[in-house]
């Protein structure tokens, strides 16, 4: 007998489960089974999910948990399709691998102007034009990569409440329109929808690198699904764009650290203090090679700035001796673009790093009226931060403890009680 | 080495309205508890009925008459039974104990699987 699987295996699995396999399997449904499945494919896929939750505490869980689900799902879509009389319409349905995808799937053809890999083609799908934006974000965030109400509202700076209600009509509207799904999309709409897609990529990948809640500090999983996601569509001539480059460089950036991020304890490091030699070196030339392709034609993005602000970080030998004159630069210009609170935010911090705390004190207090920011820890973090630079360790402490007061993961909450304990 | 069925009760609401989050914290614990059972030899086996009401069977004068389980009337269900090997009532009572249905609910019954030999 082997040993026995531990609570946190146990809850990973699950939580993997829940999130990563059941976007893979509703996406690899949707692939088979046609883009008028989708609820099909949702229904048969959440049924298998509540099946395993069910069961496994009177069983065990099963040797491939992946597996067990992608056989349940399938076995309750054919069982319905034979309800329907369909049984015919299942092609290659039994002889499909249960494996991960191989290296070739990860840069699947397009063929033509068709998306091709399952996860791709099912967010083109969902970033319906006729729903609005953030709303297919909202719902391609929770279809494809299984995200609850509950991250969706955090990573969206919202309340829960409203989130179920909007999913629940965005997705009557894409039902509703779904007579109108071809299987294939034609050329100009995989253009007119890619913006969108980026954008979902981009929620996904952060939701990944710094999960708002649980236990994590990474969701390597998810940053990881992301950036095959950005690289499948780099690889692709309909949809090789310099934004889709800037916004792979930015994620290689981002994701080269992830080793230096968190220590053997699970615990946050932060950049300041990250040992350079962890970050991977393959990514970060990856990441310099797309930004280079990023830079052909005259678009300018919001990624390629931000790919910008990481490739400062990566070519800095230490923290000390980071340009931090010319990350301010490109953080005011991003500031400008985005008009995110978020990246002004960002924005403070660097200031302050370039030398001018106090400015940068300033400038984030005129944030502090943003209701927004008021459950958002990061804010409260970098005006605890800054408070300290300025020597008001007493004030700092009371930020310390507002960002504690809102969600945050495990990891950034013992880091918070460290800095906290620092300003007595 | 006697065998024992563990009867796991709970109140029928028990799981109405919890998030899947919520769901998936609860049973972590009894799937982490029933791998380690059977790691330990002592695990035999168990099933989750299923939630949907079952059907009473009740014989009268007028021939069989049947119902469907008025779950909502019952302060308490049979959500499912595991089986597990024990020397005899006291250790399979304190192996009961270590099950998560303890905290997660508030009871479970054991009863000895009458075996012939």
């Amino acid at each position: 007998m082997t040993e026995p699987l531990t609570n946190d295996i146990i809850r990973h699995q699950l939580e993997r489960l829940a999130r990563r396999e059941r976007g893979r399997l509703v996406a690899d449904l949707v692939h088979r089974l046609g883009a008028g499945r989708l609820q099909m494919a949702e229904d048969v896929v959440q049924d298998a999910v509540v099946a395993a939750m069910a069961t496994w505490p009177f069983k065990g869980m099963p040797d491939n948990p992946a597996a067990w689900l992608n056989r349940v799902a399938r076995n309750k879509a054919y069982d319905r399709l034979r309800k329907q009389g369909r049984e015919t319409a299942l092609p290659d349905f039994e002889e499909a691998p249960d494996q991960e995808p191989s290296e070739d799937d990860a840069h699947g053809q397009l063929f033509g102007a068709q998306v091709s890999d399952p996860e791709l083609k099912l967010m083109f799908l969902c970033c319906q034009p006729a729903i609005a934006e953030e709303d297919q974000l909202m719902l391609t965030l929770k279809v494809v990569s299984g995200f609850t109400a509950t991250d969706i509202g955090l990573a969206f700076l919202k309340k829960d409440a409203a989130i179920g209600q909007r999913l629940a009509r965005a997705k009557r509207k894409l039902r509703a329109d779904e007579g109108a799904l071809t299987e294939e999309l034609s050329r100009f709409e995989v253009k007119k929808r890619l913006p969108t897609v980026l954008k979902v990529i981009y929620l996904m990948f952060s939701l990944g690198y710094a999960p708002r809640r649980g236990d994590a500090l990474i969701l390597r999983d998810v940053a990881d699904e992301a950036l095959r996601l950005a690289l499948a569509l780099a690889a692709q001539a309909e949809t090789r764009t310099p934004e889709v480059h800037a916004l792979v460089a930015l994620l290689a950036f981002q994701a080269s650290r992830f080793d230096a991020r968190i220590d053997a304890d699970g615990r946050l490091i932060i950049l300041r203090h990250q040992n350079r030699s962890l970050w991977d070196r393959k990514l970060i030339d990856l990441a310099f090679g797309h930004m280079k392709l990023a830079q052909a034609g005259d678009t300018l993005t919001r990624y390629h700035l931000e790919a910008a602000i990481a490739a400062g970080h990566a070519a800095a030998p230490d923290f000390a001796r980071t340009d931090w004159a010319q990350m301010l630069r490109v953080y005011r210009s991003l500031e400008t673009m985005t008009g995110s609170p978020v990246v002004a935010i960002n924005a403070c911090v660097a200031e302050a790093q370039a030398g001018q705390a106090e400015a940068a004190f300033l400038k984030l207090e005129a944030l502090a009226s943003n209701e927004q920011l008021e459950g958002f820890a990061p804010f409260h973090t970098a005006r605890a931060e800054l408070l300290r630079m300025l020597k008001r360790p007493e004030e700092a402490a009371k930020s310390f403890q507002a960002a504690l007061a809102c969600d945050a993961s495990a990891p950034v909450v013992a880091h918070l009680q460290d800095r906290l304990a620092t300003c007595v | 080495m006697n065998t024992y069925a563990l009867m796991l009760n709970h109140a029928p609401d028990r799981y109405e309205g919890l998030s899947e989050d919520d769901y998936m914290e609860i049973i972590k614990d009894y799937i982490a508890w029933t791998e380690k059972m059977t790691a330990d030899g002592v695990y035999v086996g168990g099933e989750k009925l299923d939630d949907a009401p079952g059907r009473v069977l009740t014989r009268t004068d007028g021939g069989i008459e049947v119902h469907e389980t008025p779950l909502a009337e019952l302060a308490e269900v049979l959500g499912g039974f595991m089986l597990i090997k024990a020397e005899n009532y006291d250790v399979a009572v304190e192996i009961a104990k270590t099950c998560p249905h303890m905290v997660h609910n508030t009871g479970l019954e054991v009863r000895q699987i009458h075996d012939v030999d």
